[in-house]
């Protein structure tokens, strides 16, 4: 008989991706008994109840000591956890979204292909060697390639056809990346690819260069970034509010696996180099991207890929408190997006008309208070204070400047300048006397109305209470 | 106590803002009690108002320090002083949400100028920025106007916040304001740049001016008077507090460059004051102008200067506020500002060109009021530090002063009234009464600086040891 080569603890490791993956099922068979016009809160809260006992049982591991399940295969940690904990509080508020649109039918579904997505992020926060990574991704991406094309439009259907195309292809290169990868250390480990011999092996760069390309189409990064705007567009909002928090989460936190735990000591600045110049890259593209927009998804978008840029650049440099500032800051942007979005899907009707920006024209008049909610999350992503926003950036640039990589600090300090333009515009509007103030529709959507209150508390507590996770290193073993 | 001045107003502004049914009266006196409070609340208490709470530990400590010690105390005074009368004197459209803003506008410059943290001030610097931001977009003329605000002044924001963080990592802590140690290094004078480029747009200087004179002219006259009067005095503050202790050697390097500016400031101001016909904008240029003597006294790095500096800050406020104040209640009974079309305002509204005559008599630096001792104090002080040209350059747009000055008192008050212009009655109760306190101000500082010397000298002594 084959002794079993997987002890309880591995099992213990991966169970908060069980639970949210069994909740899934839990609502499809919900949905099966329920009645025939059957609320939508009956899976959203099932769906939040898991996603919630999960972010409880991974949250209660966190003084646990480090541990490598599975040979390796996915280390669970202070750094899983924390990111793991973004990942399910995006996933509850983007649930909690839910509410505000679309018929009840196929909320159901919604929500199951939601938690499957969310599982694989789950995975991807821990994961450390290639083949979860991959597992980690497929997932993530499978699910929303579905949810992308949920909405009635025709938009949402092109929406979900290009993010299929596109994300295949780019996985395309991340697998042939692996490969070479694999190839060249024979190991599927990513604490393999650290080994000072590979450096001189043309495979590994080049295995490298492509897995680092497809890690930069999935973050969205300038020049991968087109596919964005149009899939954040067309998808439906809460699907768009997801995208953006938990896609980007969990690939940052292979990313900074695999920059602090995977390089060869003769490589390290040199491979990553590039990756810090498309960011910074990033930030001014995507900034001034936001200037021409119309449409309020779109332009989180845009906003989306500058302040990715911002992350990444936390992580230049590989030092110890550049991981822990970089998931500070995500998680202060998890927030803000996750408010921004709220917001918008509060003022957004059926056929999502309230996401055009034109449609915040003097929304103080009539609605102060989204008004106002929405003018904080803007000066969050902007970086003012009093919210986490301003700390995050002072903590980056101050990342940058000890690092020395000042060239990255004065990018994201231009970039912000060109943002400031484009998150003032929306600001102006809303606050500028309107004769004919778009009202907005009134959904009753009280969980909506929850996130963004958590949000605005969470930004402004951050800032004075900056607890940023300390046992987040080493990364990989 | 010193938090207590900063989150009062800031708190009371947003309640008012959220009350969308208090009436224009319940809002005026909730205003006004609130600036008045934070008013005596550091007279009353005495000592410095200490406040600290650990923030940061790395990647340098940092702490929510704040204190109304040193040169903060009388700025602290002019600003809590400057938003009663502001707040007494609005008679805008939606007066309730312009209270509001500048009960903000107090609170978050509260911060600023009671910062004892460099990163604490910093946060505030961004925060005091946005006031005055949403005043243009509610009530300015122009839409161009707001974005150059904008744009100018957060740029010099960010470049601070790229500063303080360099600084913060040099240094180890940002919780310095009050001690002097030189900062060494290559970088050091990068850092300074950095400083000092949003302290000169804030303040502003040649070339960095032109979204001031605008932006002064299009805010509602309230708003217009706080930010010239007090926001204006937050780059000269940061020069004098973070940039003197820290930074000597980096200014005594760069200092012909801002002496050269100082004085291109002093003059181009003058001048333009002297040919422009909008009141508004003359005042605005004539600020330019004065504030030009300001840094000029800075960078002479004498303390005598910088007595005067500190002196000549408190008068500047006090006096520009009532200017603003003024030239808003002229305007809004005129329905004009271009001094072509105003004329003979003395006759039927004497109250009004009484109060306009003091405040603008002591613009121009009239002995007895409160500019002129500030201006002596100062130019001494740069003769004394060896600089004899720039001070004697220095003189010439003190006397063209007497020259715009007078002429916008001529062309407002005197001469024949304009026909088409109606003639709408004197000044009210409220409005007399916002302006009283700023006039007896400019009177009783003018004939006993020594109120204010008294403190400043040894505190000017400090920032240069």
């Amino acid at each position: 008989m084959i002794a079993n080569p997987f002890t309880a603890q591995d099992w213990n490791a991966v169970a908060p991706l069980f639970i949210v993956g069994f909740t899934a099922l839990a609502v499809l068979l919900t949905d099966l008994v329920a009645p025939k016009q059957p609320s939508r809160y009956v899976p959203v809260g099932i769906g939040i109840a898991g996603l919630a006992a999960a972010g409880i049982y991974a949250g209660s591991q966190y003084f646990a000591p480090a541990h490598d399940a599975f040979g390796g295969g996915f280390i669970l940690g202070g750094f899983s956890i924390v990111l793991q904990a973004i990942i399910v509080v995006a996933a509850i508020f983007s649930l909690g979204l839910y509410g505000t649109i679309g018929r009840a039918q196929g909320v159901a579904g919604a929500t199951a292909l939601l938690l499957w997505s969310t599982s694989g992020a789950m995975l991807m926060a821990g994961a450390a060697n290639l083949m979860t990574i991959f597992l980690g991704l497929e997932l993530l991406s499978l699910a929303l390639y579905c949810l992308c094309g949920l909405a009635d439009r025709p938009a949402s259907r092109e929406s979900a056809l290009k993010y299929l195309i596109l994300s295949s292809t780019a996985s395309g290169f991340l697998l042939f990346g692996m490969a070479l990868l694999f190839g060249t250390s024979g190991s599927v480990a990513l604490s393999a690819l650290s080994s000072p011999a590979l450096a001189s092996n043309a495979l590994y760069w080049v295995g490298g260069g492509l897995f680092l390309a497809g890690l930069a189409f999935k973050l969205s990064l300038v020049p991968f970034h087109v596919w964005s705007p149009d899939v954040y567009e067309g998808a439906p909002l809460p699907v768009t509010a997801f995208m953006s928090v938990v896609t980007k989460a969990a690939t940052v936190a292979v990313f900074a696996r695999f920059a602090y735990a995977a390089i060869a000591p003769g490589a390290s600045a040199a491979i990553l180099l590039p990756f810090y110049v498309i960011a910074g890259i990033s930030m001014i593209a995507g900034n001034l991207g936001m200037l021409a927009q119309t449409d309020m998804k779109r332009l989180l978008a845009y906003s989306g890929i500058a302040q990715i840029g911002y992350i990444v650049a936390a992580l230049a440099g590989a030092s110890a408190l550049g991981v822990r500032y970089a998931i500070y800051y995500l998680a202060a942007y998890a927030f803000m997006n996750l408010g921004a979005f709220a917001t918008v899907a509060l003022l957004s009707g059926e056929n999502e008309e309230g996401s055009r920006i034109a449609s915040f024209q003097g929304l103080a008049q009539r609605r102060p208070f989204l008004a106002a909610a929405m003018t904080f999350f803007l000066l969050a992503l902007a970086g003012f204070p009093p919210t986490a926003g301003f700390l995050g950036k002072i903590l980056i640039l101050s990342t940058n400047v000890s690092t020395g990589y000042p060239w990255l600090a004065g990018l994201l300090v231009a970039g912000t300048a060109i943002s400031l333009y484009a998150y003032f515009k929306v600001i102006r509007l809303m606050y500028e006397p309107h004769a004919r103030p778009y009202a907005g529709a009134s959904a009753r959507a009280p969980l909506a109305y929850l996130s963004l209150a958590i949000c605005l508390a969470a930004l402004l507590v951050m800032t004075f209470y900056p607890l940023t996770p300390s046992n987040v290193l080493p990364l990989a073993k | 106590m010193s938090l207590l001045l900063i989150l009062l107003p800031i708190l009371a502004g947003a309640a008012l803002f959220g009350l969308p049914r208090a009436d224009t009266r319940a809002s005026k006196i909730a205003g006004c009690a609130v600036a008045a409070i934070t008013f005596f609340v550091p007279i009353a208490a005495g000592g410095d108002g200490n406040f600290a709470a650990h923030w940061l530990s790395r990647p340098f400590t940092a702490s929510l320090h704040f204190a109304w010690s040193g040169p903060a105390y009388w700025i602290v005074l002019l600003l809590a002083l400057c938003t009663f009368c502001a707040i007494l004197g609005t008679n805008m459209t939606r007066p309730r949400v312009l209270i509001a803003l500048l009960l903000m506008l107090e609170g978050t410059m509260m911060g600023v100028f009671e910062a004892k943290d460099v990163l604490a001030f910093a946060l505030f610097w961004d925060l005091m920025l946005i006031p005055p931001f949403f005043a243009l977009v509610g009530w300015g003329g122009h839409r161009e106007t707001a974005w150059r605000y904008l744009i100018y002044n957060f740029s010099g924001g960010l470049l601070l916040l790229l500063a303080t963080a360099a600084f913060g990592v040099l240094y180890g802590s940002t919780d310095v304001i009050g001690t002097a140690h030189q900062l060494q290094g290559a970088w050091a004078p990068w850092i300074f740049a950095g400083f000092a480029f949003a302290f000169a747009v804030k303040t502003p200087v040649f070339p960095l001016h032109t979204w001031m004179p605008p932006t002064y002219a299009d805010s509602p006259p309230p708003m217009a008077a706080v930010v010239s009067a007090v926001q204006s005095k937050a780059g000269l503050y940061g020069f004098l507090v973070i940039c003197l202790p820290f930074f000597s050697g980096a200014m005594a390097q760069s200092r012909w460059i801002f002496i050269t500016l100082a004085l291109i400031s002093l003059l181009y101001g003058a001048y333009i004051a002297l040919v422009q016909t909008d009141t508004k904008r003359i005042v605005a240029y004539s600020s330019l102008s004065h504030l030009g003597l300001i840094v000029l006294g800075i960078f002479s790095l004498n303390p005598v200067a910088i007595a005067g500096v500190l002196l000549y800050i408190v008068a500047h406020g006090l006096f520009s506020a009532a200017l603003f104040l003024t030239l808003g209640y002229v305007e809004e009974r005129e329905g004009t500002r271009s001094l072509t079309r105003l004329g003979g305002l003395g006759r039927a509204n004497p109250k009004l060109a009484g109060a306009f005559t003091i405040a603008a008599l002591a613009a121009l630096g009239l002995p007895g009021l409160a500019g002129f001792a500030g201006e002596l104090i100062t130019l001494t002080g740069v003769f004394q530090a060896g600089l004899f040209w720039p001070a004697l350059i220095a003189l010439v747009p003190i006397v063209l002063a007497s020259a715009y000055m007078l002429r916008l008192l001529q062309d407002v008050i005197n001469g024949p009234q304009v026909e088409d212009i109606p003639q709408r009655p004197d000044l009210t109760l409220s409005e007399a009464f916002a302006l009283a306190p700023l006039l007896a101000a400019v009177t009783v500082l003018g004939c006993y600086p020594h109120a204010v010397l008294s403190t400043v000298i040894p505190a000017a002594g400090a920032l240069l040891k």
